[in-house]
């Protein structure tokens, strides 16, 4: 992995959103412990803003009465977490085995040539952020590219390309 | 007595306590299992691997000896070339991330890693790649300084931050090679405690922003102490050097490890009490305005004592046993009252549940068992009694504000013996310098009634007299340690010789001794 | 040779994931049987079927089960692994997504048998529309009695909780899985204790991968005999294979225990693509150790034939190598993948990982000397076994393999001759 350890302060104070903290507190209800809601409550946190900022590392670890440090250990430990925004289209390519076997590599070289992206940053206009993720689990139909977090399998050049066009 | 087992270590029978894990319980019998993870006040995490054991027979073949308890019959193989194997593995790994930059390092001399290189591996690094690059000089807070590139990820730091102080200011972020030792942005190190982290960490990645570049260790004395920053007594150990042609000087004060009184740490502000031995020390003896030697003036004390009226000794709850003592004695000849006020050194609310005490003197127990007066009005009718006031280095400036002070002395002879200059002092007609806690040999009784007795640590180029020496010449019955060991030894529980005290200490019985308040 | 439909018999059934069409097709009915018998005999039937942790390490279920501490005041605790990261497995997926009932039937019957109220479903983060499947197949059953304070009707509770995770391989393994659902980093425990004993929230805690679990209805229902029909002696009922890298077919196919490996890949997934020829088989997922195609032949898919031809039968994920593959690219890709995933706890897997990448990436770039093969080699030897838990030897273990198999590969590489920019290509 590379170094996560350099959060993004807003600058703003962070809280959940109404129905963020509805669903903290039904959470709550699940767990024994209090400091099992850090991984739920960086999910929700990444639902309501699309990232992970330090303000609300710090908020989740008062509102769960556990240590700053363990909910920042957990935020740069787990890699799903998007420590900076991501671009509006968030592409991973799988780039492990089974999809290195079956031309990944054409995949993230057309993104990286054609659309000028580079693995880990945001393109300048915000519209796409690419990453390079580790296996996804769908290696009977790969190579596999998430986008915005919905799977597309069985995938080439020419369907990336159709792909990215039809977004709006 | 704990439960003895015998077992095997490299064939050879030993008898060590059951129970305790591998580590602790060999060690105990002089044999080392390397470990850079495992501490016995943090317990055993098992990440360091280094002290990775075989047992024969066993299953499985290896076991982290921080984790495996003694057991009767055991046959633990320590010295078997898969292990040394092992063990030279283990260390190349902790290396090849390494800085290896000794020569600036303050841990070097004092480094699990260089000890163990010696030790475990002396090859020739293989590191032909690209080292990981990480943080340095990270300033994580009450003055500790990170550097992550020298760092082992052995987590003693963030387990006592965790487990010791709750406070948790300290996490291992990332995963994998990346893995560093971090706090929260915004959220540095606050606690009273934090500076522990330096002492626990094997190598040197937690330094001291005090310490950091003063002095190589290997030119450190080390002498056995007792902190006097409050009335736990932590043992310690002063870290002191005189370097050529130069005043000695103590560099740092570090925990010395004591079951009894504060197990493996000691506070912040403990720590850093050296300072106080360092500067505003009263350095020459006056008569009036005018600056004398200490024999002119202790003669010009003699001189006055020896007029008869009122006195009043007023003495220090910082003070030893002995310094207690001979003073008593010196009083009870001369017909003089003692007290020793010192309502001022208890700050309450200030101590914790931990090591920090709300009151501030060492040795506030001796002078319960020494019968001496500590109240307010006894101190005041005391003074207001007498014609010449002795304040044997009480700070009363803790106790009493500069205008009662003022007014108590105005209209009084006072004479002053004090190791730090004092506002009180200035008031003084005579005034002589004395050593202070370091620069003296001496015994006090802490908090929970556990005697201590400490060596004398610092040799300045020109000491300062010691309280006891002092008082001897002014005509104490007790002229020498041993008279104040004799007189003492009168009292319950007390030996008749300090060098029998164990060197964690002595539980006294008296249990009027221990005022075991926060 | 074909495929039975035992775990994946709804997965063609369309809607099957909702429970409607499921109950339609059999889902829950083994639960009126269930709760007529006792926990123990629940217990001895499925130690009788022989199923075997489907999570890669092959321990028997029941026997495991059998571990729990009896009466320790304590709950006890059902975690159900989906965590499925091992590179080349993709079964679980579909039990989630084609028929979250069987898993959540599996799931009460394993919660009978060791006195479980509470389980949690610990799924990788990753499954992002899986994870919706398969809560809305939860909030079905809740809805519908199987879940809850009356599961089924009958005086027994059993809470169901999805617990994601967010990126990390190693929350595979089964305590750094109970760590991440304590909110930690997933870094394993030390074992002893075992989880059996003092697993999640320090209660004895059974942890079982998806497949175990979702094999428990068929089994309950048809009786251990019949799954033991499947399989072979000491490799018995079916297993979800997965089929990828270079075939024709690549996919998921359930098949018993025990079928030859060369025949399967040929006949089932459609043989090597493109009409190439075989260079090797990696039989299990990335982690086990691979078998060139003279040793592939003689391998059968169980247990046993892979511990006799020193590799794994693992999480069942075959990949399948053809003659273009360059394997010291391959390696690259396997240890960059392992060295991401280290949790970082142990010095030799931190650091040793770390170091074997970045040996690799110098001999792809055509940098090496054969003294870094040879140190490759031995820094394998120096890391495996030396860690809390066995992800440096999911590592270690193959690259040795791929190592002393295709060591000519490797020299090319170091003595210039191989003038491939493949790997290069990659960083």
């Amino acid at each position: 992995m590379s170094d996560r350890s350099e959060l993004i302060s807003t600058g703003k104070p962070f809280s959940f959103d109404k129905k963020r903290d509805a669903a903290f507190e039904q959470l709550s209800k699940r767990y024994p412990t209090r400091e099992s809601l850090i991984l739920p409550a960086l999910w929700l946190t990444q639902e309501q803003e699309g990232w992970v900022c330090q303000e609300a590392i710090a908020y989740i670890a008062d509102r769960i009465g556990t240590f700053a440090s363990k909910v920042y250990e957990a935020a740069t430990f787990y890699t799903m977490y998007h420590l900076r925004p991501t671009g509006r289209y968030h592409i991973c390519v799988c780039r492990t085995l089974s999809c290195w076997l079956r031309g990944k590599q054409e995949i993230v070289d057309y993104l990286r040539n054609e659309l000028s992206l580079t693995p880990g940053m945001v393109s300048e206009d915000g519209r796409y952020s690419l990453e390079e993720v580790e296996c996804l689990g769908h290696c009977g139909s790969a190579p596999v590219v998430q986008l915005n977090g919905e799977f597309h399998e069985d995938m080439d050049v020419e369907k990336l390309k159709a792909l990215l066009a039809s977004l709006q | 007595m704990a439960d003895m087992v015998k077992l095997f270590v490299n064939g050879v029978e030993v008898e060590v306590e059951a129970g305790k894990n591998l580590i602790d319980a060999i060690g105990a019998v002089g044999i080392e299992i390397p470990h850079l993870c495992y501490h016995p006040a943090l317990g055993a995490d098992g990440n360091c691997r280094m002290c990775l054991v075989g047992i024969e027979d066993g299953r499985p073949p290896l076991v982290p000896a921080c984790k495996t308890p003694a057991m009767a019959g055991m046959k633990v193989l320590l010295d078997a070339e898969h292990i040394r194997k092992i063990q030279r593995d283990v260390m190349e790994l902790e290396l090849i991330n390494h800085p290896t930059d000794c020569p600036v390092c303050d841990q070097a001399g004092e480094c699990r890693l260089q000890d163990y290189y010696m030790s475990y591996d002396r090859r020739q690094s293989r590191m032909t790649v690209p080292q990981v690059v990480k943080g340095k000089k990270m300033a994580f807070g009450c003055g500790v300084v990170h550097d992550q590139e020298r760092c082992v990820l052995c987590g003693r730091c963030v387990r006592f931050c965790r487990q010791i102080t709750k406070t948790g200011e300290l996490g291992i972020i990332n995963r994998s090679d990346d893995a560093r030792v971090n706090i929260f942005p915004g959220r540095p190190l606050h606690n009273r405690y934090a500076l522990n982290v330096v002492d626990l960490c094997p190598v040197g990645a937690m330094t001291s922003a005090d310490f950091r570049f003063q002095q190589r260790v290997w030119f450190l004395k080390k002498s056995p102490g007792v902190c006097h920053g409050c009335a736990r007594g932590c043992s310690i150990t002063v870290d002191h050097n005189r370097e050529k042609e130069q005043e000695a000087r103590i560099y740092r004060l570090r925990p010395r490890h004591n079951p009894l009184v504060n197990g493996y740490f000691i506070c912040d502000s403990g720590r850093m009490s050296y300072k106080a031995e360092e500067e505003g020390r009263l350095n020459e003896a006056r008569h009036g305005r005018l600056a004398r030697s200490v024999d002119q003036a202790l003669l010009a004390v003699a001189e006055d004592l020896a007029q008869g009226g009122k006195i009043t000794f007023i003495l220090s709850p910082d003070s030893s046993l002995e310094q207690m003592v001979t003073i008593r004695a010196l009083a009870e000849k001369l017909g003089a009252t003692l007290s020793g006020f010192s309502d001022g050194w208890i700050i309450p609310g200030d101590g914790d549940d931990f090591l920090i005490r709300d009151d501030k003197a060492a040795n506030r127990a001796g002078l319960e068992l020494l019968g001496i007066d500590c109240s307010r009005t006894g101190f005041t009718a005391a003074v207001e009694a007498a014609d010449l006031v002795v304040n044997c280095n009480n700070d009363l400036g803790r106790s009493l504000s500069a205008e009662e002070l003022g007014q108590l002395f105005q209209s009084r002879r006072l004479i002053s013996f004090a190791s730090h200059r004092r506002e009180i002092d200035n008031q003084a007609e005579i005034v002589i310098p004395v050593a202070s806690w370091s620069e003296y040999a001496g015994s006090v009784i802490n908090c929970q009634g556990i005697l201590q007795h400490f060596p004398r640590a610092v040799v300045r180029n020109q000491p300062p007299m010691e309280l006891v020496e002092l008082i001897a010449r002014l005509g104490s019955p007790l002229q020498s340690e041993a008279d104040c060991w004799q007189e003492l030894a009168r009292l319950p529980g007390l030996p008749a010789d300090p060098a029998t005290i164990p060197t964690e200490g002595l539980q006294l019985n008296d249990n009027e001794a221990a005022h075991d308040q926060p | 040779m074909e495929e039975v439909k035992i775990l994946s018999a709804k997965f063609a059934i369309k809607d099957a994931h909702k429970l409607k069409v499921a109950k339609k097709h059999g889902a829950y009915a083994t639960l009126d049987k269930l709760f007529a018998m006792a926990p123990v005999d629940v217990i001895d039937e499925v130690k009788r079927s022989g199923l075997r942790g489907r999570g890669g390490a092959g321990f028997p279920a029941g026997v495991k089960w059998g571990f729990l501490p009896k009466d320790t005041g304590k709950p006890v605790y059902l975690a159900v692994n989906s965590d499925e990261s091992e590179p080349a497995t993709f079964k679980d997926r579909y039990i989630l997504v084609k028929d979250p009932h069987l898993l959540i039937e599996g799931i009460i019957i394993c919660s009978y048998a060791i006195g479980s109220h509470d389980t949690y479903i610990y799924i990788r983060g990753e499954y992002t529309t899986q994870v919706k499947a398969l809560q809305a197949a939860i909030d079905e059953a809740y809805k519908a009695g199987y879940l809850g304070d009356k599961v089924a009707g009958q005086d027994y509770r059993i809470d169901v909780t999805v617990h994601r995770g967010a990126g990390a391989y190693v929350c595979g393994e089964e305590t750094a899985l109970l760590e991440s659902i304590e909110g930690k980093k997933g870094q394993p425990r030390a074992k002893p204790p075992f989880p059996a004993v003092a697993g999640l929230y320090g209660c004895p805690t059974i942890i079982n991968n998806v497949q175990s679990i979702a094999s428990l209805p068929y089994i309950l229902d048809k009786g251990a005999d019949a799954y033991r029909a499947y399989g072979t002696e000491k490799s018995s009922g079916t297993h979800l294979f997965g089929i990828s890298g270079h075939v024709e077919r690549p996919g998921m196919y359930e098949l018993p225990l025990g079928l030859p490996l060369l025949e399967v890949i040929d006949t089932i997934a459609g043989g090597v693509w493109k009409g190439r020829k075989l260079k090797g088989v990696i039989p299990g997922g990335s982690s086990t150790p691979v078998l060139l195609p003279e040793e592939a032949k003689t391998v059968t898919l169980d247990y046993e034939s892979m511990a006799a031809h020193k590799t794994m039968f693992g999480s069942g994920g075959i990949v399948v190598l053809d003659e273009t593959v360059d394997i010291v690219a391959l390696v690259k890709n396997l240890i960059d993948f392992y060295h991401h995933e280290s949790c970082g706890q142990c010095t030799p897997c931190r650091e040793g990982l770390g170091w074997m990448l970045k040996l690799i990436k110098k001999i792809l770039r055509g940098e090496g000397s054969p003294a870094d093969i040879d140190l490759l080699r031995e820094l394998c030897d120096n890391i495996e076994m030396k860690t809390v838990c066995v992800l440096s030897a999911a590592c270690t273990m193959p690259v040795r393999s791929y190592l002393d198999k295709f060591r000519p590969e490797f020299e090319a590489y170091v003595t210039k001759t191989n003038a491939s920019p493949a790997g290069l290509q990659q960083e």
